[in-house]
């Protein structure tokens, strides 16, 4: 990342003060979203969304699984992010590793909710095929292929887009199995069951510069920030999940102001994806 | 000395059958008695003590129930050659895990964020231009698991930061809060994290009255979001004091 002069960094906070940033946009405006389903064939469900320069990719794929045996009733969810060295040199090799590791924990947090399963955005519980002895093990796995600021806004919105293209196998259960005797299963090719996704959140970084609040930030302003909070909220209004990022402390209450104007934002954003979606999905079908 | 499967054994052997405990609360309850008996709005007795390991510049061990850390801090040294110059000091935080803190063997190694999300508690409250191009190293051992573990980790690295006279604006205290139905409980204990249905980790410097870190998990709704901080600040705020208590003993006590 170029660094940044004192007459730029003054460049940059002066335009967030006055509400115009400099690609023009206003505090809280998201870039333009694109949205593309369907790219990995191989995988059950997949998209790739760019958000402005920020180019990311998600897969979903299941594979059949036993459940944990402190929660026989539910299926596994994973989510793991790789930040690719074409996004920048530096990710080769375990260089990428520190960025990853914190994507896919914020993601994680975000999008399966507590231990006990509440408050996940993916009910766990529709995964499940023969209580206690098969369920679907479900590999959400995420890709940032170019990245310009804003990379888990952008995961969250892929996993999002590539959960509602996942279409799971119908799975026909054979007769009744006796005692510890694994049931065969037949997955079946042709019918598949879609997921629902009007629960999955979506999440919002709201990154403070100054007195001000700026949503979907680019890298250059990411390297101004003082601190940054990232919100991951769903439909109804509740918040799944919080992170604040950066080292500097904040009072309480701005903490709360944030989390206000994030609630505020995300109304827009999530209808704004799920129409994006949705017209992609439509486009998919088409080609 | 492996016995037949059905033959009586001659000599110990575990007991095969799975043991499953029943939930600790059932979902309506309302008053429901925790495991250790404390009230939902009670945190675990602390003890801190500074000075637990001689070869390092400062360090502490903290035990708050079950839960026992320890924390030592080395530095200011010269950084790696490798690394840029720097005009302000680098902070390396690592968190591992003994093998027998779990009750499985093993578990720690499922924590690998507890390093980064200490360095960024305690980034807010060091002054790192006070020891340019050095970096300053704190390690943390956990010896026992008992719930909180994150919570303690920073609060008694904190305190071996200050026990090896490194500047900072203000002790860090950590508190967490776990949502388990729709009773707030706060400093949970390993049971009560596992059944948890939401969680909230906050980090504060007491004095400055200013929040480092934070960290929501699972569905919170606004009231929910108020009441949890507010407890959680004013946990925070007492902690502070047990902590400055504790490093006014030794000093004290190294005086004498």
């Amino acid at each position: 990342m170029v660094g940044l002069s004192v007459g730029e960094k003054h460049f940059i906070q002066g335009g967030i003060a006055q509400d115009l940033r400099s690609d023009g946009r206003k505090r809280l405006t998201y870039r333009p979203i694109y949205v593309e389903t369907g790219v990995i064939p191989q995988a059950h469900g997949s998209a790739r969304i760019r958000l402005g320069a920020t180019d990311v990719i998600a897969s979903v794929k299941a594979e059949l699984g036993k459940p944990s045996a402190l929660q026989p009733d539910k299926g596994k969810i994973a989510i793991y992010v790789d930040c690719s060295p074409t996004a920048a040199p530096m990710f080769e090799g375990r260089g990428g590793e520190e960025l990853s590791t914190e994507l896919s924990v914020a993601l994680q947090r975000c999008l399966l909710g507590g231990k006990s399963g509440a408050g996940s955005g993916i009910d766990p519980s529709s995964l499940v095929i023969v209580e206690g002895k098969v369920c679907w093990d479900l590999y959400i796995d995420g890709l940032v292929i170019s990245s310009d600021g804003n990379l888990l806004d952008a995961l969250g919105a892929a996993i999002k887009a590539a959960l509602s293209n996942t279409g799971i196998p119908k799975v026909n259960v054979a007769s009744e199995t006796s005692g510890d005797e694994q049931p065969e299963v037949n997955i079946s090719d042709e019918e598949f069951l879609q997921f629902d996704t009007s629960g999955i959140p979506v999440i919002v970084t709201l990154t403070k510069v100054g007195r001000h609040y700026i949503v979907d930030a680019t890298s250059e302003e990411e390297s101004q920030i003082n601190s940054a909070i990232s919100i991951s909220i769903n439909r109804k209004g509740h918040i799944c999940g919080l992170t604040k990022r950066g080292g500097a402390g904040l009072d309480p209450s701005i903490i709360l102001d944030m989390i206000s104007v994030a609630k505020h934002v995300s109304e827009q954003l999530i209808n704004k994806l799920d129409s994006e979606i949705a017209a992609a999905e439509a486009n998919e079908e088409e080609s | 000395m492996a016995a037949k499967p059905g033959s009586a054994p001659t000599t110990y052997s575990p007991s095969l059958t799975q043991k499953t405990r029943p939930p600790i609360f059932k979902g309506n309850d309302l008053d429901w008695v925790r495991p250790d008996g404390r009230g939902f709005h009670q945190c675990r007795p602390a003890f801190f003590r500074t000075g637990a390991v001689n070869s390092a510049s400062g360090s502490a061990y903290a035990e708050f129930g079950n839960t026992k850390v320890i924390v030592s801090v080395f530095g200011p040294r010269e950084s790696k050659k490798a690394m840029m110059y720097s005009d302000i000091g680098r902070l390396n935080c690592n968190v591992s895990y003994t093998t027998f803190a779990t009750p499985v063997r093993g578990q720690g190694s499922d924590h690998k964020e507890f390093s980064s999300m200490l360095h960024k508690a305690l980034e807010g409250a060091i002054m790192l231009e006070t020891f340019p191009k050095t970096t300053v190293d704190v390690f943390a051992l956990v010896l026992e698991s008992g719930g909180s573990d994150l919570p303690v980790v920073i609060s008694c690295a904190s305190l071996a930061l200050a026990d090896a006279g490194i500047m900072m604006y203000d002790l860090v205290a950590a508190v967490s809060v776990s949502c388990l139905g729709k009773n707030l409980v706060i400093d949970p204990i390993l049971e009560e994290e596992s059944y948890q249905d939401g969680s909230l980790m906050l980090t504060c410097m007491p004095s400055r009255y200013e929040v480092t870190q934070l960290i929501f998990t699972g569905e919170w709704s606004t009231p929910d979001i108020n009441e949890a901080m507010q407890l959680c600040l004013d946990a925070c705020g007492k902690l502070g004091k047990v902590m400055r208590s504790c490093l006014k003993e030794a000093t004290s006590a190294s005086q004498e």
